[in-house]
């Protein structure tokens, strides 16, 4: 899996869009999907092992929130959850309309005042 | 490990804290070069075959730049973690292939393409396959740049695989069930793998094949043309 190059990715992100607060940072909230693959254990494994490298990092803290699968239905005109991979409405309409589960980002960070 | 990871100190932050609710995209990077390729491919189908290792994708690419020498001009980009075996096997039958290695990466991201195609010459080509790494996890989440994604899944693999897979199958418009001159020996239904999928995404089409006995390959080799045919289409029209 590639969940190191997750992680990096996600420091790289921050230095890129936060380069003033960039040292200030003290937790970042990922949002990943469930069809995102991700497994917040694993990000939390290989963050661990970035800090060896990193050890400016150790301060943070990561958290990982999974978001369940969201899809639309024309019929009904509204949204349901797709339980146990099935991408089908109560109604009995299948949707393959994703409104949410496929994310895989920063969704918030907390950082020190100057 | 042998060094214990650094643990973190419990002391509060000292100030106040502040939040800041965002929207950073992890994969902004592959999706941005992915859109690249597209615009730089506009007369060119490309087709992204994933699959898990051993589903007969390279024998499949093979038996397609074969029948359709006469019909089309086609080019493999196809990527392993090592060896350029895959490339080896298509150039053997006269496919314009060239290798990808990944360095033990578990997928092909949008840049290895984007470089790959200063490397291959794409002159006249109507159809460009992109062999994926075999893996049915990691290289769903990453856009290459591909106008289709076609998923192979050999009959030997078991009919449940949809659903334990799903981002896959739900990004895939055709579903290849490879190896199918084999149906009569392993307990794999074609009916079951299509409910499957179908509940997982319910447009995929589904197409039984086995590349080395040649049955549904016709079917295949008709798709592929239509499919061509339609980029073309779209391109005189646009």
């Amino acid at each position: 899996m590639h969940e190191i190059s997750i992680v990096r990715s996600v420091f790289e992100t921050l230095q890129e869009a936060y380069p003033d607060k960039f040292k200030r940072i003290t937790k970042v909230q990922i949002e990943a999907g469930l069809l995102s693959n991700i497994q917040p254990i694993l990000i939390q494994n290989a963050f661990e092992a970035l800090i060896m490298e990193e050890p400016a990092l150790a301060e943070i803290e990561l958290e990982v929130l999974l978001l369940p699968i969201i899809a639309h239905c024309a019929v009904c005109d509204k949204d349901f959850e797709v339980k146990r991979h099935k991408f089908m409405c109560d109604c009995g309409t299948p949707s393959k309309n994703i409104v949410q589960g496929e994310e895989l980002q920063i969704s918030r960070i907390e950082f020190l005042e100057n | 490990m042998s060094t214990p990871s650094t643990p973190k100190s419990n002391r509060m932050p000292v100030g106040s804290v502040q939040c800041d609710n965002t929207t950073l995209n992890l994969l902004k990077a592959n999706d941005f070069v992915a859109k690249a390729i597209r615009d730089r491919l506009p007369e060119i189908l490309v087709i992204n075959v994933c699959s898990s290792p051993g589903s007969g994708k390279t024998t499949l690419m093979q038996e397609t730049g074969k029948r359709l020498s006469d019909k089309l001009n086609l080019a493999v980009l196809v990527g392993d973690p090592e060896t350029d075996r895959d490339a080896v096997r298509m150039k053997e039958v006269g496919i314009n292939a060239l290798q990808i290695v990944t360095g033990g990466m578990c997928h092909i991201e949008a840049q290895m393409i984007l470089q790959a195609l200063d490397h291959i010459d794409l002159t006249g080509v109507d159809l460009l396959f992109i062999e994926n790494v075999g893996n049915l996890v990691c290289p769903a989440a990453f856009d290459l740049g591909e106008d289709i994604r076609v998923t192979v899944l050999a009959s030997t693999e078991g009919d449940d695989k949809p659903k334990k897979y799903p981002r896959m199958f739900l990004t895939s418009e055709l579903m290849v069930v490879s190896k199918a001159d084999l149906l009569p020996y392993v307990p794999f239904s074609v009916e079951a793998v299509t409910q499957d999928a179908r509940e997982v995404n319910p447009t995929i089409e589904v197409m039984a094949i086995s590349s080395l006995k040649g049955d549904g390959m016709d079917q295949w080799c008709e798709w592929l043309l239509a499919k061509v045919a339609e980029k073309k289409a779209k391109l005189a029209t646009a």
